[in-house]
């Protein structure tokens, strides 16, 4: 009983998932159905010229929110997302003459700019042509499977109002055909998506280059920032305080025989200064890579940190980890900025962190009590977060209404 | 008394056997890797013994994994953990069997030679001494523990000297008070926090440990 109700309510769903894909499919021969009809209705072999133009530019302009509806189709009935792969413009910008330049013309204006670029990017995106090939490809491989059940209702609805021998076996076939069908036919919609609307392998391997190289950018000159401040540390530092020590001491040295109080005391100095920079050291190197990090590795370290940090913080996890150096130094930075966030920004007074992995990626989700409204344009720290995710391809997901709690799932593929 | 030194980079193990010499102490063994380490507690038994955490041949916590192994062999023997930096989380392992005879210093504690040896003599005698580092973040970290917060904010600084090990002489001089007014405080901030007096363990011990478990 209960199956058949699924099954029922199946059938209702598909029937309409089937019609709007019929609908969608078919407005392109309905176009060309329509100009052909006007061609012989004028009769004249010059007048047919103008219908048939009109069709080519209508199927060209409609093209895009066809395989646009396709895509939404796609992704809301089997949650697939089919990306789309255009080619996104690049903003015009104004020169010192006071022309627009949009990466192609130079235009007086800067509507004048956009649209001029916005014809040139419809006709050179290759999407553009793929979109074409798909919406005279759609009638026939989704538009004919998905009519079968809207065929088959119209058979049953002909046979009701004309009873005939014929019409009502006519009708009876098409009863069995429309619910037979009904739950299946609008699937046809995710091999053929699939196969006729995905970004072609070279267009995918460009955005993926495209990525790379700006990530490669932001790590370069994270990187160099990284660099200089430490030399700057070093040298403002520690390395400063060493020169004092030498001077303290060669002056000590000088004072020993003459006046002992003296150097004492400038021995004792010296000593306090080696004790400061060598605390200035530990600083430092905690912040390239925290000591327990490397003794311990990244479970350890987190609930090293967990401790000194102001929150009570519980940290769970079941898994024994070895990962690469450079993601370990990552999400442990991570874990660390959170923390100090909630305890700063949010503030919280508890929190929890939780370290899981599977068998392609491992995730770190860092749970707090504070007040929310946690997001990645007020926050630079967020963004500065998933930048260093985004270079092991990791990714970020933030969770922080307003009022709270924030929960923040950093997640890094690994093997 | 006789000491063992563990420490992988020469000059500092050199240092540290010079230093204690110095004061009339005598090594009686050296070690540079977390095995030898541990060779060398078993078999010297050394009244104290001063451990470098990082140590070949995992260069990772070879000397303090050492101190726990032997010291749950024999339980009580004295070691003072000096490190390049300090962490709680090392604090917490090593005094969590509660018998005492443990430090954990910063490696330039040494600087001032006077105070480590006290530290080092009071390892030896079973007590506690850890880096006012330690101290200081635990804290700053304020404290969930209800028992903590009962005390009263002399009573916590006192828990926070004896925690670094000091004796009551000690904190007394410390915050310029008598011996009887710190050993009021004591008794108090003890049966605060439960500690009584029949407890077959060193009781200044548990009272660190209270501190260090504030959270867990």
């Amino acid at each position: 009983m209960r199956g058949l109700v699924k099954w029922a309510a199946d059938a209702g769903t598909g029937f309409w998932r089937a019609a709007a894909l019929t609908a969608v499919s078919m407005v392109v021969p309905a176009v060309w159905a329509a100009a052909v009809w006007l061609m012989i209705a004028w009769g004249s072999p010059w007048a047919a010229t103008a219908p048939a133009l009109w069709a080519v530019v209508a199927t060209f302009l409609l093209a895009r929110p066809i395989c646009r509806t396709f895509r939404f189709f796609r992704r809301s009935w089997t949650g697939v997302v089919v990306p789309g792969g255009y080619r996104e413009p690049v903003p015009a910008v104004q020169m010192s003459t006071g022309y627009w330049w949009n990466g192609s013309s130079y235009a007086k204006s800067r509507r004048e700019a956009e649209k001029d670029q916005r014809l040139r990017m419809l006709w050179s995106d290759p999407a553009t042509w793929r979109d074409l090939r798909f919406v005279w490809i759609a009638p026939f491989m989704v538009g004919i499977a998905a009519a079968v059940p809207l065929a088959g209702v119209a058979c049953l609805v002909w046979g009701i109002l004309d009873p005939g021998l014929v019409s009502i076996l006519l009708a009876g076939v098409g009863l069995v055909a429309a619910v037979g069908a009904a739950p299946y036919a609008w699937r046809v919609i995710a091999p053929v998506t699939d196969r006729f609307l995905r970004g072609s392998p070279a267009m995918i391997l460009a955005d993926r280059v495209d990525e790379l190289t700006a990530q490669r950018a932001d790590t370069t000159v994270a990187q160099a920032a990284e660099i200089s401040r430490i030399e700057r540390d070093l040298h403002d530092g520690a390395q400063a305080r060493l020169v004092g020590l030498g001077l303290s001491l060669a002056t000590a040295e000088k004072l020993m025989e003459n006046d002992p109080e003296t150097a004492r005391a400038l021995l004792r100095d010296a000593r306090a200064g080696a004790a400061a920079s060598l605390s200035e050291l530990r600083e430092l190197v905690r912040g390239i890579r925290p000591a327990v990090l490397n003794e311990r590795g990244l479970t350890d370290a987190v609930r090293a940190f967990a401790l000194d940090s102001p929150l009570e913080t519980t940290v769970s996890t079941d898994v024994q980890l070895s990962l690469d150096a450079p993601i370990e130094s990552a999400l442990y930075f991570g874990v660390a900025e959170l923390l100090t966030n909630a305890a700063k920004h949010a503030s919280a007074t508890k929190a929890t962190v939780l370290i899981a992995r599977d068998s392609t990626s491992i995730a770190i989700e860092v749970e707090d009590d504070g007040k929310g409204g946690a997001n990645e344009q007020n926050g630079g720290g967020l963004a500065g977060l998933r930048r260093r995710l985004a270079v092991f391809d990791g990714d970020l997901k933030i969770t922080s209404p307003v009022g709270g709690p924030t929960r923040v799932r950093m997640s890094v593929p690994c093997e | 008394m006789r000491v063992v030194v563990a420490e992988d980079l020469y000059l500092l193990r050199d240092g540290m056997v010079r230093l204690l010499e110095a004061y009339g102490h005598t090594v009686v063994g050296t070690a540079s890797t977390g095995p030898e380490t541990l060779e060398a507690l078993r078999t010297l038994k050394p009244d104290v013994s001063i451990l470098d955490v990082r140590m070949p041949p995992t260069q990772s916590d070879e000397g303090l994994r050492a101190a726990l192994a032997a010291r749950s062999e024999m339980p009580g023997l004295p070691v003072l953990i000096l490190s390049q930096h300090v962490e709680q989380l090392y604090a917490r392992e090593l005094l969590a069997d509660g018998t005492g005879g443990v430090g954990y210093f910063l490696k330039e504690s040494v600087f001032d030679a006077d105070q480590f040896m006290d530290a080092l003599e009071r390892v030896a005698g079973g007590g506690t001494a850890m880096d006012p580092v330690v101290i200081s973040k635990l804290l700053a970290s304020g404290s969930s523990n209800r028992r903590l917060e009962a005390l009263t904010e002399r009573e916590h600084s006192v828990l926070g000297l004896m925690a670094e090990g000091l004796s009551n002489q000690a904190i007394a001089k410390r915050l310029f008070l008598g011996d009887s007014a710190i050993s009021k405080y004591t008794t108090s901030l003890f049966g605060k926090l439960g500690i009584t007096d029949d407890d077959s363990s060193n009781r200044r011990v548990l009272a660190v440990l209270a501190y260090l478990n504030r959270a867990g």
